[in-house]
């Protein structure tokens, strides 16, 4: 079984090399036009700038000649580093990429805290009380389909350009999610935990502690996996707009957009792809797996 | 061993009212509408059950037997009619009427002696009483062996083990039981009806038992209670004058069962009948 899978990624990864090498090789020896879509060796080229290293990797085969001068069209103008190896300026943790992940992340971490609460909140109220549903429940349904990005001229107008703004734009994507999640993952917990707690005893707070909320916890753990991935989409849709003095992620892709650097374009978008995946991954799904595995579901 | 257990018996009907036996229920009128209902779905259920008599209640779905076993938990309200408990009203559940649920409704969170010492803790009891409790509870169920497990890491016939030993611990007048073994297959079903019968023969406890099985009726109860829907209530009331435990292959225990068995069948057929006639509503009952 482990080794069938293993044959299995290594064959796909070979298709993928595959696949990198076809491109790049079309690029170099047809001379597709670079500044609208990038090789592979551009994007590398862009992101190993952005950590302060400086590559010829970006450059036609074709491009050097001996005395070191371009011919051919050269990807990064600005990068004229023929013929010298990789150049590396200061500590690639001082870098831009670093800094702006971090940036991001601090933001998020932020952002997704106050969202988690409000949505945890007015999620159980709204599974709670019916007037609370009634009046809030159709409202979130309708904002939690609005785009985050929309909620940025409203951040802009009503907040300003500044770190407030941009929270404004997370909270906004994510927490609506997270409450109607919670409302819906709560509702479809089986009423017997509920007569269950009452017959043998639980009341008040321990009915709510001891049984309601592990109870909820499947309808907790989806809830925050998704509500994670919408603040995380809403805060790059927030940076690629809100120019800020401290740069995110997001803005480094609007930067990109404005010095026509596709290969940086592509190459943060593969960051946040990368970051995204990762907290899935890494946090979210052991998270939701761990709860539906002691509870028997999903196996 | 099981002291814990035998802190009381039920039996002695003279007893004196003071200091008598727990667990003595009285169904007075209970009447249930639900809203929009044309037709009360329960009209003047009365009934009385006595300490440590063995009742199961029997009837088509739909006649309110497991609604009239929620209103003994104090689970629901009837809307007309009152339930005591040893002479007090019930109002809201509590530790003296503990219930073993259909779907077994054991906490997938916590493992099979959390499980069992749920209502102790609640309770407040210290965790080393909880824990020796637990343990007894857990030998008189056999299952020992699996204190530490997951629920889903059970078999059904485990899960609704771990519920009823739930419910020893508390030592409650009343055992509740809502068609406890109706998800289990027949080989598993019929070891728990002889574990149930050692249980009871020991503990000696009022058990109000509900199923759709008149078989798992006669083989388990003391009296039974036949109920018929629309509007519910009780139809008759069997007395089964057979020891416990009972061996279900002695003859002259079937043929106790058999003669008893066949009253009951023609009291069902007779309302599966009318089912029939009224909404071809057929095949309430699992004989």
């Amino acid at each position: 079984m482990r080794s069938e899978n293993f044959k299995r990624g290594l064959q796909v990864t070979l298709v993928w090399l595959l696949i990198l090498a076809l491109w790049e090789g079309a690029y170099r020896l047809f001379e597709w036009r670079c500044y609208v879509f990038p090789a592979p060796s551009h994007v590398l080229d862009s992101l190993l700038h952005l950590l302060g290293i400086k590559t010829w990797f970006g450059d036609p085969f074709w491009a050097v000649d001996a005395a070191g001068k371009s011919q051919a069209f050269v990807m990064n103008p600005n990068w004229p580093c023929h013929g010298q190896g990789l150049q590396v300026s200061g500590a690639i943790w001082n870098s831009e990429l670093p800094a702006a992940v971090g940036t991001s992340l601090l933001r998020l971490l932020l952002g997704f805290s106050i969202s988690v609460v409000l949505g945890l909140l007015i999620g159980l109220a709204m599974f709670r009380f019916k007037f609370v549903d009634a009046l809030l429940g159709p409202v979130f349904l309708g904002l939690q389909t609005l785009p985050s990005v929309c909620w940025v001229p409203l951040a802009v107008l009503a907040l300003g350009i500044n770190e407030t703004g941009i929270l404004f734009v997370t909270v906004m994507g994510s927490f609506f999610s997270i409450a109607i999640t919670l409302r819906d993952g709560l509702r479809q917990t089986p009423t017997i935990y509920r007569s269950a707690g009452l017959v043998f005893g639980a009341h008040g707070i321990r009915f709510y502690t001891q049984v309601m909320l592990p109870a909820g916890l499947p309808a907790l753990a989806s809830s925050l996996r998704s509500g994670f991935s919408f603040a995380w989409r809403s805060l790059m849709g927030g940076e690629l707009i809100f120019v800020l003095k401290q740069h995110g992620v997001g803005h480094l892709l609007a930067v990109g957009r404005e010095f026509g650097d596709v290969g940086q374009v592509v190459g943060v978008m593969f960051i946040m792809v990368l970051i995204g995946m990762a907290a899935d991954r890494f946090l979210f799904a052991p998270l939701e797996k761990k709860v539906q595995s002691r509870f028997g579901l999903g196996q | 061993m099981i002291q814990f257990l035998k802190k009381t018996f039920g039996g002695g009907s003279e007893a004196p009212a003071t200091i008598g036996p727990r667990g003595r229920i009285e169904i007075k009128g209970i009447c249930r509408q639900y809203p929009g209902a044309d037709k009360p779905a329960m009209l003047d259920v009365n009934l009385t059950i006595e300490p440590g008599e063995f009742v199961v209640i029997v009837g088509p779905s739909g006649c309110g037997k497991s609604t009239l076993l929620s209103m003994v938990a104090g689970l629901a309200k009837p809307d007309k009619g009152q339930v005591f408990l040893d002479g007090k009203l019930i109002t809201s559940p509590g530790p003296d009427r503990a219930m073993v649920f259909q779907e077994h409704g054991l906490f997938p969170w916590l493992t099979v002696s959390e499980n069992v010492e749920f209502g102790l803790k609640m309770a407040g009891v210290h965790p080393d009483e909880r824990r020796s409790a637990s343990k007894k509870a857990l030998e008189l169920v056999h299952l020992s062996a699996h204190a530490d497990k997951f629920i889903h890491q059970l078999s059904g016939g485990m899960r609704q083990r771990v519920a009823i030993a739930r419910c020893l611990v508390m030592d409650p007048a009343v055992l509740l039981m809502d068609e406890p073994f109706a998800a289990l297959d027949a080989q598993t079903r019929t070891m728990l009806h002889e574990q149930m019968q050692e249980l009871y023969v020991e503990m000696k406890k009022t058990v109000i038992f509900v199923t759709h099985s008149v078989a798992e009726a006669v083989r388990l109860a003391d009296r039974i209670i036949v109920m018929h829907a629309n509007p519910g209530r009780v139809r008759r009331d069997f007395r089964l004058n057979l020891p416990h435990p009972r061996d279900f292959d002695a003859s002259d225990v079937a043929y106790y069962m058999k003669t008893v068995r066949k009253e009951i069948d023609d009291e069902v057929n007779a309302q599966a009948g009318a089912a029939r006639r009224l909404s071809e509503g057929v095949g309430n009952y699992e004989i």
